[in-house]
């Protein structure tokens, strides 16, 4: 325990003068000004019922949830592991008398603390231009006061539902010494929860666990699952990342992917999207499928 | 005691055996050299050494316990620097030292210790990236000393260094066991880096220990050679080879024979004249560690290509 005190301790160091450490702060300030100037032009603040804090928060959540967070993530994971992967880091770290695990376990942790550290300035700023606004608008300041508990707890299930994706990535980019995979894998994740938002399967898909956690489809709360699969997910899936690790008879990163590790991957997807498409037919109706909800992935066993 | 004993130590990559069954014996308290061409195993040797990566054969033995069993006790008194040294080049060579110390716990006075072991100290506010190869060098070997190790453990140390880098570093080294009861362990892959600091060696090509002892006993072995300048020398060494003799055609174009006597000038001079060369120099000297070293090498390499 002490020894993973002293590795976060060594890695909050080594964040010194980065972009990691940068970017934790540019990502929600950018979603933040961008609220700021919607804020601006907002046309609906004389209607009634109308909730100057509930619109600011709606509309940063989820930007942040659907797009801001898993690409912070997928950056923040491959520049933390890219620290090591450049002069060969590993040699020296995986030498000293420290478990690997601790090691593992470090560079996940400060993902986590940097991610947490980065939804919470999300957080600050969305206050500071709720009365920002008010300051500048003052038709807006009959709102009701901010809900200061409940959109903190909204922020940090978010994050929550976050840490499986924070897990996979962590894993990627620690694996592979390939910036150019670890940011394409991440891209791909994101791409693809714009389809899967769409599909049943989008319930379970890990890039879009911290949407769902926001609950906005009415009648059809999702944080419970969102949070079972993206938090207790995330523990195991970095259970299982540190296992590889240390089990790894190795201390250079594969500096690509192995074609068998590709063709797996390739099946596994293939065979998610074909369970995808079945549950879906057979719950909404009989008929086949439109072919508009096809991909290519599917198509093909069947050619 | 010995600081590393391995017992038939072999590694394999894919269906190449890099590492084929070497025995360390490595006293304490004394520079060892381990002495090999690129490529020999060296580098493979020594991660299995420090539990970088797994051997498929055989066993490590550091301070006599087995490595694999008690790994984190045992690097506790192991410091390294396997090839290049692996710094961050964002942080200033303090913020390094400090990274390292953080990690294994060392007390913070450490960090000034080892800056002055090897004076670093005025430039250890600088940034690493603005670093010479020298200096990078020299605080990748104060990383190696922040746990105050009882073996260091060195991979090529002075490669890439400059004329008065190498001299610099092989002072430092010269130091540790004599002033500090180190053991250092030194890899390289030249007789002449090693040969003025080492007590004992070990030689090893193509993955397998060709020699090992005390530096003196392959003094011993120095012998008589044969030193001979003649017209065309290509078409000589491949004359004198067809008598089966082992020739060492040198850049200057001489040519060398190992462990040759008397007699052996007197009939290669007249083979020599018999097949119409002109033979312009006949020497009979005593032979260098380094052509030790390279005929051992050498003589390996026919071996295999033979078998
Ligand atoms: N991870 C690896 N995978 C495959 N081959 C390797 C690996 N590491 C080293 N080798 C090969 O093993 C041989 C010995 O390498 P090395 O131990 O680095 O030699 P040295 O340090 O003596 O120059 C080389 O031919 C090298 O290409
Ligand atoms: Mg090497």
């Amino acid at each position: 325990m002490t020894t993973l005190l002293r590795a976060l301790h060594a890695e909050s160091l080594k964040l010194k003068r980065t972009l990691a450490f940068r970017m934790v702060f540019i990502a929600p300030l950018l979603v933040a000004l961008l609220q700021f100037f919607m804020g601006l032009n907002q046309r609906r603040a004389a209607q009634p019922g109308f909730n100057l804090w509930e619109t600011i928060f709606n509309a940063s959540l989820v930007i942040w949830a659907i797009f801001m967070l898993p690409l912070l993530i997928t950056l923040e994971t491959a520049l933390l592991a890219g620290i090591e992967h450049g002069e060969k880091q590993w040699k020296h770290l995986l030498a000293l008398p420290i478990p690997r695990s601790a090691v593992y376990a470090s560079k996940f942790m400060i993902a986590l603390a940097l991610t947490l550290l980065s939804t919470l300035t999300l957080f600050g700023l969305s206050l500071l231009n709720g009365y920002a606004l008010i300051k500048l608008r003052p038709e807006l300041a009959s709102s009701a006061p901010p809900e200061f508990l409940k959109w903190l707890f909204v922020v940090l299930k978010l994050w929550t539902a976050s840490w499986l994706i924070i897990a996979i990535h962590t894993w990627i980019g620690i694996r592979w010494s390939s910036l150019t995979l670890a940011l394409g894998a991440g891209v791909a994740g994101t791409f693809f929860a714009l389809f899967a938002a769409s599909a049943r399967i989008g319930k379970f898909y890990p890039w879009l666990l911290p949407m769902n956690s926001l609950n906005l489809i009415e009648g059809e709360p999702r944080d419970t699952l969102a949070l079972l699969i993206g938090g207790l997910g995330g523990v195991v899936a970095f259970g299982l990342g540190c296992l590889e690790f240390t089990r790894r008879d190795s201390d250079e990163p594969e500096t690509s992917m192995s074609r068998r590790f590709l063709l797996a991957v390739g099946a596994a997807g293939i065979a998610l999207a074909i369970l995808g498409v079945a549950m879906q037919s057979a719950k909404s109706d009989p008929a086949p499928p439109k072919p508009s909800s096809v991909t290519p992935a599917d198509s093909r066993p069947g050619s | 005691m010995l600081a590393i004993e391995t017992g038939r130590l072999s590694k394999q990559f894919g269906k190449r055996l890099v590492v084929d069954g070497i025995d360390l014996r490595v006293p304490s308290a004394q520079v060892y050299g381990f002495l090999g061409p690129n490529g020999a195993g060296k580098t493979t040797t020594i991660r299995m050494l420090l539990g970088l990566i797994r051997p498929d054969e055989g066993k490590v033995h550091l301070f006599g316990d087995v490595l694999a069993e008690h790994r984190l006790a045992l690097l506790k008194r192991v410091g390294a620097l396997v090839e290049m040294p692996s710094l961050y080049p964002h942080l200033t060579g303090r913020e390094n030292l400090e990274v390292t110390r953080r990690l294994i716990g060392a007390p913070a006075g450490a960090i000034a210790r080892v800056l002055d072991i090897v004076a670093l100290a005025k430039d250890a506010h600088r940034l690493v990236r603005e670093y010479s190869l020298g200096m990078r060098q020299r605080l990748g070997l104060a990383l190696a000393l922040l746990n105050q190790p009882e073996l260091l453990i060195l991979d090529e140390p002075t490669n890439g260094l400059d004329p008065a880098g190498i001299h610099e570093m092989r002072d430092l080294i010269r130091r540790l066991p004599v002033e500090f009861g180190i053991t250092v362990f030194l890899s390289s892959h030249l007789l002449g880096e090693v040969e003025q600091i080492a007590g004992n060696i070990g030689i090893i090509h193509a993955g397998r220990l060709l020699f090992q002892g005390p530096l003196a006993e392959l003094r011993a072995r120095q012998e008589k050679r044969l030193l001979i300048g003649v017209s065309s020398p290509e078409e000589a060494a491949r004359c004198l080879e067809a008598a089966n003799r082992t020739v060492n055609l040198r850049d200057d174009g001489t040519l060398t024979i190992a462990g040759a006597s008397q007699a052996d000038a007197v009939d290669v001079n007249r083979l020599l004249v018999n097949q119409g060369f002109d033979v312009f120099q006949l020497t009979l000297s005593q032979i260098t560690l380094e052509d030790i070293f390279l005929g051992l090498t050498k003589n390996a390499e026919t071996e295999r290509s033979d078998s």
